[in-house]
């Protein structure tokens, strides 16, 4: 997994956080590293996780979130609940003759019939809805019957207080706002002047019989008084435990409306719906993953990994780290995209450079703010300053004296064989192959590094970048840019 | 980290014409109801059951030491069937792994010592931790990831599982291929 | 330790296939079937396997007795499974006592310390290693091994897949000899 999930080698983020490449996303208006947290997310789309059913937005709203079908197990809160069939001998009765899910064991005048009884059982734990005492169901998408829980009116008397209370406070401000701001027009008006509104002569003739909206006022509740808490009862102090009848806290805590103290009161609970999300640049407004809406499917509508656009560096191997000695790290390098790229491997920059780096990204963000004078589609972009990277550099690297050239990625170039060196490579490319690299670059770890302490270095990856051209047909060929991406690597532990 | 070079010896393992390579010393029951695709490496000590019912992998598949692939059953009142498992391109199953599932997606990373437990339906691009316990039935949804702790996480366009996890299954399972080499006597 | 010499002894109808590793005074009754690469390993006295159980690959019962144990100085101990039991693919039961009717499932562990009765689902993956005497019906699940008692007998028995594991094994595999039962008897 450390293939997938690696941590070794991370980039900074346009936002200052440091992140694998693999939790990267490179908008390509803005041509810039963005990540999971700097960027919007938006809920495209809800289903459930076990029947992978699609569920309208509306829909899930009105279900609260939770899934129609499915059922999580109340006692070992992981897994969801699968519904069993069993038969069982039912006396036959004058409708059931036809046998619409049972059949007939006995074809002349027989008494008993099978039929088919479902019940809820959690394979993980063995849990079954036999257990809390839900009869069995005729059929398997027959609905279970839901748990009442003891609160539920008082509940909705106070939720629906507050939906009042909520309503009147709204009510409230329209008028103060509507009072506050009078449409003023250039040309004054006649009937303005003499008091004479068209409002006022239809309410005159009487056209509005609905006149003055009557102001709602919150339905007042009675609070709510316990009046008679019982004493705690004597046997609590000396009747023995079973901790099997116990529901556990994480098991009570699943069941937030009831939270049972025994366990014959665990109810299965409907399972919790999930969601794919599209990730929106704060920038540009763009768009940067969005998948598709079926729960199925893997493919995306758009993809901006960037992995595909950025180089990716990964470590080969490292030499074993010593203190003050230096020792060699393999490094390779493989260009994602469909041109060449030119490389430079430079120092990263120092703390002032960065600060100064954080105040021009905020200038170029405010003039465009203030230029493209269209605020984004739902709610005003909240940009935070980047920040400065967080990583201290523990070792020293010698960069290489020149940039070298990785060429374009070619799918075809597997089934090819041959091998082309034909340029003479600088010294520290150890071998290329299509469109990877491997570079060999010595570090020397700090002497103060004790004995399994990370070695981190880092450095500035500057990269020639072509872009794709876009849809609009204007502009057809493709620019070229110079961008840079600065990369972290932890090399290793110091050995001695 | 990246993958280094994996040799093998020449008389350990069995190479076909289409370029699965597979030990000498796994189980293979039933072998001619096993369809390995092509490119699929099987490692020492594997156990394939063909024999209960028919096994289909995709290409690019590894499957490591130590993992049983068993097709799961499903019993009814008149008796019990075995169903046949269909895995997909591009999964990696990890050492000492029991795989039962039902199905099982392309570009699955399945990890050491996991339990995938009978008629679970594995969707693509998933990843399932080290030593976790996948409980019979369960429904891994695509870019979900399963703890070890039992816990579900994830999602498209979350970070638990990355967003090109095709790319790089993709690549993860045909650089091992490529790197799984006979050592040169 | 005194090298062990293979005494097996397969009562007709039961299913063994010859790739299962079993070492030791092991007795396996009529009806159950050992997949293969299972291991059954008699170190410290004979294995009596009931009736009807199933023992999957790379399951492994082991039955070796530390020697900081209660029962080491008794000689000749013999574990005696109980019918009816499932021993789930990777499971290792070193159990001193096992009953009937048990299931363990995948990879779980139980050590010697535990004494088995019957009824019981050690879970997956689970690792029961204190000393203790799980009564009838617990289900152990779950990543910290919690215990519930199970109030639904275990949903069914595995009759109908063993049916099946002995019509489909045998096309398969090659089996043990089952031992003459004249020859077993004439014998003890």
């Amino acid at each position: 997994m450390e293939y997938l999930l690696s941590k070794n080698v991370e980039y900074v983020c346009e936002c200052g956080l440091l992140k694998p490449l693999t939790n990267l996303y490179f908008c390509r208006h803005c041509l810039n590293l963005r990540c999971f947290f700097c960027c919007h997310h938006e809920v495209d789309s809800h289903f459930c996780r076990n029947c992978l059913e699609n569920i309208p937005s509306g829909e899930a709203k009105l279900r609260k979130n939770k899934c129609n079908t499915c059922f999580d197990c109340p006692s070992c809160t992981l897994s969801a609940l699968s519904a069993r069939a069993t038969t069982i001998q039912v006396p036959m009765t004058k409708e059931v003759k036809e046998g619409g899910e049972g059949s007939e064991i006995e074809a002349s005048s027989g008494k008993m019939v099978s039929k088919k009884m479902y019940y809820l059982a959690c394979l993980a734990c063995r849990f079954s809805s036999r257990d809390v005492g839900i009869s069995d169901q005729p059929s398997q998408n027959f609905f279970w019957p839901e748990q009442e829980y003891m609160h539920a009116i008082r509940f909705n008397t106070i939720l629906n207080h507050y939906y009042s209370v909520v309503l009147h406070d709204k009510q409230l401000k329209q008028e103060e706002r509507r009072r506050r701001s009078t449409k003023q027009s250039k040309f004054p008006n006649m009937t303005d002047r003499t008091g004479l509104n068209v409002s006022a002569i239809r309410r005159q003739m009487g056209f509005d019989k609905s006149a003055a909206k009557p102001k709602s006022k919150p339905t007042a509740i009675a609070p709510s008084i316990a009046e008679d808490v019982d004493d705690l009862p004597e046997e609590i102090f000396t009747q023995p435990i079973n901790l099997k009848n116990i529901t556990t806290i994480q098991q009570r805590f699943t069941q937030p409306a009831n939270q049972p103290e025994s366990v014959k009161h665990l109810y299965p609970q409907h399972k919790n719906l999930s969601i794919k999300r599209s990730i929106r640049c704060r920038h540009c407004e763009h768009n940067v993953i969005k998948p598709e809406y079926n729960p199925t499917s893997i493919k995306y509508r758009i993809q901006q990994f960037a992995s595909s656009h950025v180089p990716e560096v990964r470590i080969i191997k490292c030499d074993q780290l010593v203190p003050n000695k230096s020792a060699l790290i393999t490094l390779k390098i493989t260009n994602p995209t469909m041109n060449d790229m030119i490389i430079t491997i430079m120092d990263l920059p120092t703390e002032e450079e960065e600060k100064m780096m954080i105040e021009e990204m905020r200038k170029n963000f405010e003039k465009n703010l203030s230029v493209s004078n269209k605020s984004s589609l739902m709610r005003p972009s909240l940009i935070e300053d980047s920040r400065i990277v967080s990583c201290k550099i523990t070792a020293k690297l010698e960069l290489p004296d020149s940039s070298f050239v990785i060429n374009q990625r070619d799918d075809s170039a597997e089934f090819d064989d041959d091998v082309q060196s034909d340029k003479k490579d600088p010294k520290f490319i150890l071998w290329r192959k299509a469109n990877k690299i491997a570079i060999q670059l010595s570090i020397t770890p700090n002497g103060e590094l004790k004995v399994n302490d990370d070695v981190k270095i880092g450095f500035s990856m500057n990269f020639t970048y072509s872009s794709v051209p876009s849809s609009t047909p204007e502009k057809k060929e493709t620019q070229r840019y110079a961008l840079c991406a600065r990369i972290y690597i932890n090399a290793g532990k110091i050995v001695q | 980290m990246e993958i280094c070079d994996m040799y093998y010896n020449k008389d350990e393992f069995v190479e076909t014409a289409s370029g699965n390579k597979v030990n000498r010393q796994t189980v293979l029951c039933g072998s001619q109801n096993i369809v390995l695709h092509g490119k699929v490496i099987v490692d020492k000590g594997a156990i394939i059951r063909g024999d209960l019912a028919n096994v289909r992998t995709g290409r690019y598949c590894v499957i490591s030491k130590n993992a049983v692939v068993r097709p799961p059953f499903k019993q009814f009142s008149k008796g019990v069937a075995f169903f046949p498992l269909h895995i997909g391109d591009h999964v990696y199953i990890g050492e000492n792994s029991v795989v039962s599932a039902a199905s099982i997606g392309s570009y699955v990373y399945i990890g050491k010592n996991v339990v995938i437990g009978r008629r679970c339906v594995i969707k693509d691009c998933t990843i399932i931790e080290d030593n976790s316990v996948l409980p019979p039935e369960t429904t891994l949804a695509s870019f979900m990831k399963f703890n070890n702790d039992g816990t579900i996480e994830g999602g498209q366009g979350t970070e638990s599982v990355p967003a090109a996890m095709q790319d790089l299954m993709v690549d993860f399972t045909k650089s091992y291929y490529d790197h799984f080499l006979m050592a040169k006597s | 330790m005194s090298k062990l010499e293979n005494k097996i002894k397969v009562m007709p109808k039961a299913v063994v296939c010859e790739d299962s590793t079993i070492k030791g005074d092991v007795t396996i009754c009529s009806g159950s079937v050992i997949h293969p690469s299972a291991q059954i390993i008699a170190e410290s006295g004979p294995i009596i396997i009931g009736e009807n159980c199933i023992i999957e690959e790379y399951a492994k019962i082991i039955h070796r007795i530390p020697p900081d144990h209660k029962l080491a100085q008794e000689k000749n101990h013999v574990l005696v499974i109980g019918a009816n039991n499932l021993f789930e693919v990777g499971s290792t039961v070193e159990a001193l006592k096992i009953g009937e009717k048990n299931i363990f499932e995948c990879k779980s562990y139980v050590s010697s310390n535990v004494t088995i009765s019957s009824g019981c689902v050690i879970g997956a993956g689970c690792h029961v290693v204190g000393e203790q005497h799980l009564p009838e019906n617990t289900v152990i699940f779950g990543k910290n091994c919690q215990q519930r008692e199970a109030l639904d007998k275990v949903s069914g028995s595995h009759m109908l897949q063993l049916d099946f594991l002995r019509k489909v094994l045998p096309n398969y595999h090659h089996l043990r000899k089952p031992c003459d039962i004249k020859k077993a008897a004439n014998l003890s």
